[in-house]
């Protein structure tokens, strides 16, 4: 993937740079809003991460005069501000995620993974049937079945299913989950994503061979046919 | 606010009562004036129709003594027929109270007797016809039993009194209606104004600091207020902004070097080999520099929720409470906690999802780490009249009541809870969210445990 960093802090950003080549995209970098912009423009590029504040051109500027030409890229924006409202602020500017500094680089990795892949995956959005293996997922009849077999799921832990479904073969952190499926934004001290995780792991996987949701060591969950 | 209440809102403004209170001093007043015009012309007339009247008695009484009695029958009947003189009033009877001469029917049976002057009423021609008139006369005897009466009619000057009378009570009550009218009015405008500033202050309440006063183009006092509130307010704004400012400003310049050092210890990470010293070395510090991001976060937000700049929206509570039971649900279990909870449906708040998650978050996360395995947790959403009430209740340790206050202020950990991870400053968020929704945090002995009441 071709990807666009629009940082001033170089360290950040060489950094950031080096560990995206390093896991095979392409890499193009920008020191101010202006050339970030422009860069933006260009058609090969895929996906744009853009901090918020930038010399000469704002990040949210940026995105507001990228998203006026109609340009639709996806756009993650960095900010080292505070949070709460910043948040609302960066994807009303229309940014498609926040990230708040410092971060780890598998979250940023794993939410320019799911940027890149909702475009593709345009479809699955609104297909009522999700697949994956053998484990279905009806969102009409709100069904789960695995090898046929039915598979009772709180209203929750569907909801959690549902979304690892939709981001199946990623890898999906614990803020992910629970601004995905919560709608919360906050770091919750205690582990309360991994014991969700652990009863949908019981659910879906526990009575069969294949285990199909697995634990990706520091960083987050996968939902995948392991080869 | 109902027509009925908003009608005795009226009656409860000060310039309604102040007018109430000037209409009865004019009120007062003007029937005190009239009453003091009434009697001095009362008086003045008074007395000139008496002196009239003496003038008459005394002329008849000289003529009484040179006439005979034909011709004095003669002078009463032409005197009483005498259009020159209005109102003049003759009567002669005999010793049987028979009328011999005069312009009166019959000799007035009246008692009311000072002496000299009698007052009475008697039928009087008027043009063509008779009425009913007030006569004040003066009675004397004439030689031979005969006795006369010679008065005036001051029917005109009753009327003029009625008159009087009757204007005086029509301007008492037209002052009464026009002052009640006037209040009433005037009532209505303070109340209107009032209103559009009550109006504009709840949503500076509600953070939205840009919202000024309404100001008309005048100089009375309450738009002199409303300006200098409003130059007030530019100030509070400017203020607060800048507060605002300062906290990106030190969010920004503390954010910076951590994601330095976070991106510069995990790309040295991918170097070394998995499990070598310096590998443990750059984890150890990546650990640190989550757990300065978490206290950075918890700081920011408590400023953020201080300088009361955050965007508030229709928040509904009873939804965002029973999300987080149910996000820590599967937590205490695993630990063996009993969580129990009932929650009241459509609580609405104005304010901050994002906030008021994060203060519960902190108080289901306080109450798991202090309650022991097997302990119970209860969290309780009530509706009462006055607003929501959000209970959290363990049955840890508790606080002791000497430091209930104190844990509440910026990085507290007491001594007891030394052992357990966290920042400190998971309560002083809670009251930071507390105070920006205008609700009220109280600390209490669940006996034994801690009971959090959040009153909104």
């Amino acid at each position: 993937m071709h990807i666009l960093i629009v940082e001033d802090d170089e360290v950040a950003r060489d950094y950031l740079a080096k560990a995206l080549r390093e896991v095979g995209h392409t890499v193009d970098v920008a020191g101010d809003g202006l050339a970030g912009l422009h860069m933006a423009s260009s058609i090969s590029i895929d996906l744009a991460i853009v901090d918020r504040m930038l010399p000469k051109l704002d990040g949210l500027a940026l995105v507001q005069s990228l998203r006026a030409t109609g340009r639709k890229l996806p756009v993650l924006i960095l900010s080292a501000l505070g949070d709460v409202d910043d948040r609302i602020t960066g994807l009303r500017a229309g940014g498609d995620d926040y990230l708040t500094k410092p971060y780890h680089v598998s979250e940023l990795l794993a939410r320019i993974d799911a940027l890149a892949r909702r475009g593709e995956s345009g479809n699955a959005e609104n297909s009522t049937k999700l697949k994956l293996a053998d484990l279905e997922l009806d969102r009409m009849t709100r069904r789960v079945t695995r090898n046929g077999k039915k598979i009772e799921l709180t209203a929750r832990e569907f909801q959690l299913l549902e979304f690892m479904m939709r981001h199946s073969g990623q890898v999906v952190t614990r803020t992910m989950l629970l601004e995905g499926v919560w709608d919360y934004h906050f770091d919750p001290q205690t582990n309360v994503i991994d014991v969700h995780i652990s009863r949908l792991r019981q659910a879906i996987d526990k009575d069969f061979d294949k285990p199909l949701l697995h634990t990706v060591r520091g960083a987050g969950y996968s939902l995948r046919e392991d080869e | 606010m109902s027509p009925d209440q908003r009608f005795l809102g009226i009656l409860d403004t000060s310039p309604f009562r102040i007018a109430i209170v000037y209409s009865l001093v004019f009120a007062c007043g003007a029937a005190l004036l009239l009453g003091v015009v009434d009697f001095a012309v009362s008086q003045v007339v008074d007395r000139s129709t008496d002196n009239l009247i003496d003038a008459e008695v005394q002329g008849l009484r000289e003529q009484v003594m040179v006439l005979s009695r034909s011709d004095f029958i003669e002078l009463v009947e032409q005197r009483s027929q005498d259009q020159d003189v209005r109102g003049a009033v003759y009567l002669m009877v005999d010793p049987q109270l028979r009328p011999v001469a005069g312009n009166v029917p019959a000799w007035p049976k009246t008692d009311s007797d000072d002496g000299r002057w009698i007052q009475f009423k008697a039928a009087v021609p008027f043009g063509d016809e008779t009425r009913e008139h007030e006569i004040r006369a003066r009675r004397f005897k004439l030689p031979g039993g005969y006795n006369m009466l010679v008065g005036h009619d001051v029917q005109e000057r009753q009327d003029v009194k009625n008159l009087m009378m009757r204007g005086l009570i029509l301007a008492v009550v037209l002052t009464l209606l026009l002052g009640l009218g006037g209040g009433f009015w005037m009532g209505r405008r303070i109340l209107a104004q009032a209103g559009a500033i009550s109006a504009v202050a709840t949503q500076i309440m509600r953070g939205d600091l840009s919202q000024r006063l309404p100001v008309r183009n005048a100089d009375d006092e309450i738009n002199t207020l409303a300006r200098e509130i409003n130059t007030m307010l530019d100030r509070i704004e400017q203020l607060t902004l800048g507060m605002r400012t300062v906290l990106d400003s030190a969010a920004h310049d503390l954010r910076t070097p951590l994601n330095r050092l976070q991106a510069t210890a995990e790309g040295a990470m991918s170097q070394v080999t998995p499990g070598s010293a310096e590998r443990r070395v750059l984890e150890r510090v990546t650990t640190e520099v989550d757990h300065m991001r978490s206290t950075l976060d918890a700081l920011l937000r408590i400023a953020l929720a201080e300088t009361g700049t955050v965007a508030r929206e229709p928040v509904d509570l009873s939804e965002l409470v029973a999300s987080m039971v149910e996000l820590y649900a599967p937590v205490t279990e695993e630990r063996g906690i009993e969580l129990e909870s009932a929650v009241a449906g459509g609580a609405q708040v104005q304010g901050s999802r994002q906030l008021l998650a994060q203060a519960l978050a902190n108080l289901l996360d306080n109450a798991i780490k202090f309650t022991p395995d097997g302990g119970h947790i209860r969290v309780l959403l009530t509706s009462r009249s006055a607003g929501p009430e959000v209970i959290v209740e363990d049955d840890g340790p508790g606080i002791p009541a000497d430091k209930r206050e104190i844990v509440l202020g910026r990085r507290v950990r007491l001594d007891e809870a030394r052992n357990v991870p966290g920042s400190g400053l998971g309560l002083s968020l809670v009251a930071a969210v507390t105070k920006l929704h205008g609700a009220r945090l109280t600390l209490d002995d669940a006996a034994p445990g801690l009971r959090v009441s959040l009153q909104f």
